[in-house]
């Protein structure tokens, strides 16, 4: 309330405020879900193809099984107060003003359930504690509203026993695919990665081959042999990024960054096929087993490659399983340089490069850039850069200021463990969800437009592959260019000064064509 | 779930896109374009040829860019970029696109 | 009779809230966090963690970053309430800890102080609609409960004055095992049956919040995955069948 007397003061003219409270608007979400994984999708993750018969026993026992198993879940479906200070936390809320996208109201649907069952007072008492039986309509709203959180974490941020919705709308899905009941996006997804190795389903040969183009590209644009190495056992260097910088759009300029900086550092360095992923979608659906799996192709790639150091790429949820649970899950790297973080970011790698003054850039060449960074949800409040706690927030902004000469933060209460969802993440960037996601990101969008009225900001920067194609496609929609949305290494890749570039100078017009060509290749795609 | 023409019925899933990509055909590809409020016409058929072939050879669908670069090969540099693309198909060339051309939706962070 | 019933019914009370509590404290004990969970930016050492929790603790530090007026009322609750825990201290010691009756004078306040964030608790839940939409019979009622016993106590202290030094020999005979007539005062009966109930229906309820932020791994977690390998027990068991 505080808060929002001081943003109220503001003049008339200022833009609407990004956190503004919509009035409750109940059931305006609950129509709102994902399309079912086919049986075939279900049962090569390990699932039953269809509702079982005894759905019902099954995910009672289910989340017995899991409150036994986690801690987290168990304190956080105890120790609710119903206190109010999450409720006006989520970005699906603040866009849709359906009160079940108010954390504390997503979490009581599974709360309720598990309160009938293992509590003493909703075996008693249920009415008195809102203990609620599990039928099929409550196994439908789980189904429509834990697919409506992102598993961002913001109002864990607020919550004064640190409740975490993400934990608990993680364990709903996992009970709801072990009844038979699972999301087509995220299963499909994680079936490919077990089988192909990656979201997209890039074959090896599709993959050497996109790269072999990119390479192409490289040379066009600095005449430099600049390689994107693939399988190469020995070399130092796994990077592992998400498939979506093979394939989408700005996500590729991203990779070519990584590209332009191993190159410049002289740096002996690999994609692998087998584990050709940074994400891992077995978080999103709640299941260890799943996300042991995918971590474990990591290892393995590692290992046979023979490879001293693993970076990832940009890639916001990977870098939160890979810097909080690779080790946990996949560990001990003790084959690995000790030297190096195990795993690294790639911001970190760049980062350091940039305080050692290892790499020179022109800033210049962002010049056409007014530029502002979104925190992804899950570097931000899941995950660490460097050495000290918030490096996350800070790493990512230096290697922005080392490379762009205009940059600007959205509102504080917007950014870093404050920032807000794309409203995309978690498993929901799939079209049938694109009114919820068109909803989720409106704070965001709120945000974006204040900075771009008080410093005349175009563009975003983020490091994630969801949140990249998230704002492709939804900052249209907001009067922003679809290209107004980059990658880090984008920004890096435009600034950097290679040893024996092509200089303007050799080559006017046809770098000048080149440029006009990036600008229009930038444009996002989904 | 499925597309019905001269007789014949091809199954898709919940977005359209055809289930069993050998069941496809020009005259399913203006059924599917249709749908899309897609008028097909030259430079259409040369995207969705060039996503043909590609998938052919590699059981996937190209990255935009270089989709991008082909077309601008086969059809100057005014048509080879993203906003024709996206002229050409406002939801997005990969997506639209392989709708239309019978290829599955590219899926991932994408 | 009076005495006797309720005599036993602190007994009772007692009993249920030291085993109910540990109970749940022994429940969140055992159970493994199989994941580091900890909300980021975190400290990266074990003393950094002691230092957020105090600060969670003592100064309700994510309350004040989400809400300004439940964090004051809730401060002012809690704070009032362990003042006047401590002012109560003297029914239970004789001598009176010299400490304690220091302290005796703005326990006093710290009764006010409880009814009021209380009450500025129970109209956010009444008046703000997101909070009214959360707020089941059971929120109400714990409110109430509260709001009852504070009351009570104060009336005791401003209105209807009770007979405190023969209270305190019923305290104290009921720690020694030398039960001592309790004053048949109504308003007494009914602060002490409601604090009974109180004390009863903590460890089965949301009461039993405290502990749960100490065992909160999104807290509790020394942000270290990269050097240290965190393993839960039951998954540690998922690699003894080798890895895939």
């Amino acid at each position: 309330m505080v808060e929002l007397a001081i943003r109220n003061a503001r003049t008339a003219e200022a833009p609407a405020d990004p956190l503004e409270v919509p009035a409750l608007t109940p059931g305006a979400m609950a129509d709102s879900k994902p399309y079912p994984a086919s049986a075939e999708h279900q049962e090569k993750i390990g699932f039953p193809g269809e509702l079982v018969e005894d759905w019902k026993e099954r995910a009672i026992d289910k989340l017995g099984d899991l409150v036994g198993k986690s801690r987290g879940l168990r304190v956080y479906l105890d120790s609710c107060v119903k206190c109010g200070a999450c409720t006006d936390k989520c970005h699906y809320f603040l866009g849709s003003g359906d009160p079940k996208n108010m954390p504390v109201a997503r979490q009581d649907l599974l709360r309720s359930v598990y309160r009938r069952y293992f509590t003493f007072s909703g075996k008693y008492f249920p009415k008195l504690v809102g203990a609620t039986d599990l039928t099929e309509e409550v196994l439908d709203d789980w189904y429509s509203y834990f697919h409506q959180c992102s598993q961002c974490r913001r109002c864990s941020v607020y919550c004064p026993y640190g409740i975490d919705t993400a934990e608990i709308s993680m364990a709903a899905r996992e009970i709801l695919d072990t009844v038979g009941r699972g999301q087509k996006y995220c299963n499909e997804i994680i079936g490919k990665v077990q089988t192909i190795g990656n979201n997209l389903g890039l074959q090896e040969k599709a993959l050497r081959a996109t790269l072999e183009d990119l390479e192409e590209d490289l040379e066009d644009e600095t005449g430099l042999e600049i390689k994107l190495p693939l399988n190469v056992k020995g070399a130092d260097i796994l990077l592992v990024t998400p498939s979506a910088d093979f394939f989408a759009e700005p996500h590729v300029d991203g990779l070519l960054g990584y590209a332009k900086v191993f190159h410049q550092m002289g740096e002996s360095w690999t994609i692998s096929s087998y584990a050709s992923e940074a994400a891992n979608f077995g978080m999103f659906i709640g299941s260890y087993e799943n996300m042991r799996e995918l971590a474990l192709r990591i290892r393995k790639a590692a290992e046979e490659l023979g490879v001293k150091r693993i970076i990832f790429g940009e890639c916001g949820h990977a870098w939160r399983a890979a810097y909080a649970f690779l080790n946990t899950l996949a560990g001990p790297f003790d084959f690995l340089d000790q030297h190096y973080p195990i795993p690294q970011h790639i911001c970190e790698y760049t980062y350091d490069l940039i305080e050692k003054d290892a790499l020179t850039f022109d800033k210049s060449k962002n010049d056409h850039i007014r530029l502002t960074y979104h925190d992804s949800c899950n570097v931000a409040r899941g995950s660490r850069m460097g050495d000290t706690p918030g490096g996350q927030f800070e790493i990512p902004r230096a290697i922005l200021r080392a490379v762009c000469n205009h940059y600007f933060d959205m509102p504080a209460d917007t950014i870093k463990e404050a920032t807000l969802c794309c409203g995309g993440g978690g498993g929901l960037l799939t079209d049938e969800l694109m009114d919820i996601r068109r909803k989720g990101a409106q704070p965001r969008m709120r945000a974006l437009q204040q900075v771009a009225d008080e410093h005349g900001v175009t563009h975003l920067a983020a490091i994630c592959a969801i949140c990249k194609t998230q704002f492709a496609k939804l900052l249209p929609e907001h009067g922003f260019e679809m290209d107004s949305i980059v990658s880090i290494h984008q920004l890096v890749s435009n600034a950097i000064v290679l040893d024996g570039q092509i200089s303007d100078d050799d080559d006017d017009d046809e770098d000048d064509e080149d440029d006009e060509d990036d600008e229009d290749d930038e444009d996002g795609d989904a | 779930m499925a597309y019905q023409y001269n007789g014949t019925t091809v199954e898709h899933d919940e977005e359209g896109y055809i289930t069993d990509i050998s069941l496809w055909s020009r005259e399913l590809a203006d059924i599917i374009a249709k749908d899309e409020n897609i008028e097909m016409t030259d430079e259409h058929w040369e995207v969705v040829n060039f996503l043909r072939d590609y998938y052919e050879e590699y059981q996937i669908a190209p990255a935009v860019r270089v989709l991008i670069k082909s077309i601008k090969k086969s059809m100057g540099k005014d048509k080879g970029n993203n906003k024709y693309m996206y002229h050409l198909f406002p939801y997005g060339p990969a997506k639209q696109a392989c709708k239309i051309a019978g290829l599955p939706k590219p899926t991932g962070c994408v | 009779m009076l005495t006797i019933t309720y005599a036993l019914l602190f007994y009772l009370a007692t009993l249920v809230l030291i085993v109910g509590v540990a109970h749940r404290i022994w429940q969140f004990a055992r159970t493994p966090a199989p994941l580091k969970i900890p909300t980021a930016p975190a400290p990266v050492t074990q003393g950094g963690v002691v230092l957020r929790l105090l600060r969670e603790a003592v100064l309700f530090e994510s309350l004040f970053k989400a809400n300004k007026w439940i964090w004051l009322f809730g401060w002012v609750f809690h704070f009032g309430l362990l003042l006047v825990l401590l002012r109560h201290l003297r029914y239970f010691t004789d001598p009176v800890w010299s400490w304690v009756v220091l302290i005796q004078p703005f326990g006093v306040y710290a009764g006010f102080a409880m009814v009021v964030g209380l009450a500025g608790l129970w109209a956010r839940r009444l008046l703000v609609p997101r909070i009214r939409y959360i707020s089941g019979p059971s929120d109400h009622l714990m409110l109430a409960l509260l709001l009852a016993i504070g009351l009570s106590g104060l009336g005791m202290k401003y209105v209807f004055p009770t007979d405190i030094v023969a209270l305190k020999a019923f305290v104290l005979g009921l720690m020694y095992f030398d039960w001592q007539p309790l004053p048949p005062d109504p308003i007494l009966l009914l602060h002490l049956g409601l604090v009974a109930l109180l004390m009863i229906v903590f460890p089965i309820s949301k009461l039993v919040h405290a502990p749960g932020l100490f065992f909160s791994p999104g807290r509790n977690q020394v942000d270290n995955p990269r050097e240290r390998r965190h393993l839960a027990p039951w998954a540690a068991k998922l690699e003894t069948g080798g890895r895939s």
